[in-house]
């Protein structure tokens, strides 16, 4: 390994304004943990699960401040950076190395779980390496364009999914609002864990660690970032909220896709059985998230291994088709969907507090020396 | 390698019959140009008086100038030397010309040319005949409100069309030759004070790296200068209308236009512009976006409608109700295709009529409407080869796509179904969700002389917006687009609050 620079100077040419971050953030945020998210936060949380949900967006809320914060420290840098300046050489290359190894998990995570919906919903017969393939493929395109087509597809899923939410008015014409009383009976551990199984669904504001040198107003980062969050914030608990009052107890812990049951109801003149819209239409929910993660690890490659970004874009791709097919039940999914969320916990909401703490001992320290010199 | 050296050796200015500098004598001043243009049967030799020689290329000069301006002033006196001859002429432009690779190009452009036994130079006198048309009213880009005058294929004609509706010194007007065999002229138009300079230098970069031996019309410089020709949408727009570069060029953008070709080319221009006309701007706002809107979600109902149809049908007929899903099964039942075959074969019916529809004259094109409309249709769902409501499906994504104002894209859009529909017959909604997928991000690669093709949206230029889909009231648009970098932003200031 040679020398990394610490801080990035990126061309004009790549940098993407802040205010897409609001875009960003929330497309990352939102992918297949919104199809079916209700059942195991009900199941925790009962009928109080909104509140988990709130919970844990104010959780997330602090985390983007512990972060906008680390990463304020340094000029334009990136977590890679971070870790080569704060760890050193080898450890730091071992925690990126872990973190690409993340992002690698969650793009595999999210291809499999959408191939689960697919085959659940729409082709029982479809096999799995064909869907991801066709996936992998797309988002090969959207990546090899750069950042700027990357940040394009998350403005556009954010823009064109925006109408899902008004179908929400559907369900809520079979509302009933007293399944949401009393509110509070829940005690604080189960919220707890409710807000816990909240992870798996809103992780994704882990990726502005990556994309912050191509920020262009750098000041603006926490405020749109924040926006973004928010945004998600509301549509899950809308989500959560219409979910509680449609569904009861019992159906809610009985519907894996409560999501996509929900819009079942829903019903024009000319098209009913909305959800299989719904499904084909997530493809671009989840492109974004799928391309995010995949742009992060693959920045990893050329910070910390010095390797061409292009050629790593298409073998990690690929490669990931392989589990996918290896991985068969349902059962298999949930497994990995547990262990994955645990890993996420770990790293997107504990893991930036430490590196924090660190960089900000790191800090103090060295201007105590400066001071002393 | 050998053949490498051998076909450098062959280029344009490797003709070994090229010589320095005119011969002096009469005969051999004769013999050369001969020589050069291979006994053309058109370049006329005359010797007027006892020393004075006259050649011209007869299809390209005016011969009344050619008469009265040079022939008479001669006739009548005795002319001793070149100097004498040139004060003689009363052509407006002469002149002196000794490399005689000049002098052949002249000859060219309808210059005449005399020389004087004994002098080695000869002197072109300018007589150029335009061959032209009168200007007509534009067919492809017809408007009811609005310039009724298109461009027509004189350069000189066009420039003049130009500078009429732009009374301005900052009109500037660059020209350069393109094709080493046609020797076309191109003119590069743009705003001084508006247009980015980048964008202008970027533009003439472009031309120039060009290498081609002929350039006949400006789609064909369309695609050589273009960001990414391989892609099927156009990233400049082709208008026959005086008016729209016009005003395009006030928003900072560059037009080109080629002697000899009734287009000209707009860039930078992003894919929202090709579904705007120049008559949005002369109609009242609220119906400018009526149609803007109507244009845009046409072209939506364009691509997919067909493709939803052969979805739904193939894989997902869960979807469609109860109460439409009887007429349809109906009107199915006779039909031994699946719906995919069923589709296409329509949709090639259509593109067959289309494209016969264009290619014959308009009088026989008439009965095309009859044999379209009536004996295929009716016909071909009284024989049980597609369903009614298929053949108005079709029939709606057709009439769909002839709304787009730009031809190009509507050929775009044409194309464009097929695919999808073939993808939505092997993975249903699946399928026609990959084709979208793959349309949004390859339209989010392309860009347009280095703009965003997307632009205003993406990147978001919230201000332009005014002037996108919807168009706002004159008043408001007080702003250039900042899709063409302009230097000067502001067309007039805008009024107390409303900044």
């Amino acid at each position: 390994m040679t020398v990394m620079k610490i801080n990035l100077s990126e061309r004009p040419k790549h940098s993407v304004s802040a205010l897409l971050l609001f875009f960003v953030i929330h497309s990352v945020q939102v992918g297949v943990g919104l199809q079916g998210f209700q059942r195991a936060i009900y199941k925790s949380a009962g009928h109080d699960a909104w509140i988990s949900v709130f919970i844990s967006g104010i959780w997330s809320l602090l985390v983007l401040w512990i972060m906008v914060k680390t990463l304020s420290y340094y000029k334009n840098t990136d977590l890679y950076g971070i870790h080569y300046d704060v760890f050193g050489k080898w450890i730091g290359g071992l925690f990126s190395a872990l973190y690409m190894l993340y992002c690698l998990f969650a793009f595999f995570i999210i291809i499999r779980n959408y191939v689960e919906v697919i085959q659940a919903w729409l082709f029982p017969q479809l096999a799995a390496w064909f869907v991801a393939l066709t996936l992998v493929l797309m988002v090969i395109y959207t990546v090899t364009g750069g950042i700027r087509v990357l940040v394009g597809i998350c403005f556009f899923s954010v823009i064109f999914s925006a109408w899902l939410l008004l179908l929400l008015f559907f369900p809520i014409e079979y509302a009933d609002w007293r399944s949401l009383l009393p509110i509070m009976e829940a005690d604080v551990s189960h919220l707890m864990k409710g807000a816990y199984k909240t992870t798996f669904t809103i992780v994704g504001l882990e990726v502005l660690y990556i994309l912050n040198p191509y920020i262009k107003e750098k000041e603006k980062t926490l405020k749109f970032s924040s926006f973004g969050l928010a945004y998600t914030l509301f549509v899950y608990l809308a989500v959560m909220v219409v979910s509680l009052v449609y569904f009861s107890g019992g159906q809610l812990e009985n519907t894996i896709w409560a999501t996509l049951t929900l819009f079942k109801i829903i019903h024009f003149p000319f098209v009913e059985r909305f959800e299989y819209l719904a499904i084909t239409f997530w493809m671009l929910i989840i492109l974004p998230n799928l391309g995010m993660y995949l742009w992060c690890a693959v920045r990893g490659m050329s910070r910390v291994f010095h390797r061409n970004e292009k050629s790593y874009i298409y073998w990690f791709s690929l490669l990931i088709i392989i589990p996918v097919c290896f991985v068969k039940t349902t059962n298999d999914v949930n497994m990995l969907n547990g262990f994955f969320a645990k890993i996420a916990f770990v790293v997107v909401f504990c893991y930036p507090f430490l590196l924090f703490a660190v960089t900000w001992i790191k800090k103090t320290y060295k201007e105590r020396i400066g001071r002393k010199s | 390698m050998f053949l490498k050296k051998g076909k450098k050796e062959q280029g344009p200015s490797g003709n070994e019959k090229t010589i320095k500098s005119f011969p002096a004598s009469k005969e051999e001043v004769i013999s050369f140009f001969r020589q050069q243009f291979h006994s053309a049967a058109d370049l006329v030799i005359k010797e007027v008086c006892p020393h004075l020689t006259v050649l011209y290329l007869e299809p390209l000069i005016d011969g009344q100038i050619l008469r009265e301006q040079i022939l008479q002033p001669v006739q009548n006196k005795e002319i001793h030397s070149l100097e004498e001859l040139y004060s003689t002429l009363s052509v407006g432009d002469v002149n002196d010309e000794k490399d005689p690779e000049k002098a052949l190009e002249s000859l060219l452009n309808g210059s005449t040319l005399l020389h004087f036994d004994g002098t080695p130079r000869v002197l072109l006198a300018s007589t150029p005949q335009s061959i032209t048309r009168s200007l007509s009213t534009p067919e492809l880009e017809s408007q009811v409100i609005g310039m009724q005058v298109a461009f027509n294929e004189s350069l000189s004609t066009n420039i003049g069309l130009l500078r009429k509706l732009i009374s301005s010194t900052s009109f500037c007007h660059d020209q350069l030759v393109i094709g080493h065999q046609s020797k076309s002229r191109a003119s590069i138009v743009y705003l001084k004070e508006i247009a980015s300079e980048e964008l202008v230098t970027a533009v003439k970069d472009r031309i120039q790296k060009i290498s081609i031996d002929s350039l006949i019309d400006t789609p064909v410089l369309a695609e050589l200068i273009e960001d990414n020709s391989l892609s099927i949408f156009p990233q400049s727009i082709l208008t026959e209308r005086p008016d729209r570069v016009a005003s395009q060029l006030m928003n900072g953008k560059i037009a080109i236009l080629i002697d000899g070709s009734s287009h000209a080319l707009l860039l930078p221009n992003p894919l929202i512009e090709f579904f705007q006309s120049k008559e949005d701007q002369n109609i009242r706002w609220q119906i400018a976006t009526f149609l803007r809107l109507l244009r845009i979600g046409s072209m939506v109902l364009s691509i997919f409608a067909t493709s939803f149809y052969v979805a739904a049908l193939t894989y997902h007929y869960e979807v469609i109700p109860q109460p439409l899903l009887v007429p349809l099964g109906e009107s199915r039942s006779r039909v031994p295709f699946p719906p995919i075959f069923e589709t296409l074969l329509l949709e090639i019916v259509i593109e067959l009529l289309r494209e016969a529809g264009a290619r014959l004259p308009t009088k026989v094109g008439q009965t095309m409407g009859i044999v379209g409309g009536i004996v295929i249709g009716t016909a071909a769902v009284q024989a049980g080869f597609t369903s009614n409501i298929l053949i108005i499906m079709i029939a709606l994504s057709a009439l769909a796509s002839f709304t787009s104002p730009s031809y190009m894209l509507g050929n775009v859009i044409r194309l464009l179904r097929f695919p999808i529909i073939i993808i939505a017959g092997l993975l249903g909604f699946y399928g026609i969700m990959l084709g979208f997928c793959f349309i949004l991000i390859h339209l989010l690669r392309q860009s347009t002389l280095g703009v965003p093709y997307l632009a205003p949206f993406y990147p978001p230029r919230y201000k332009d917006w005014k002037d996108s889909i919807i168009r706002f009231p004159a008043q408001f648009l007080y702003k250039r687009p900042d899709a063409t970098r302009p230097q000067d932003s502001y067309k007039f200031p805008p009024s107390e609050g409303e900044g």
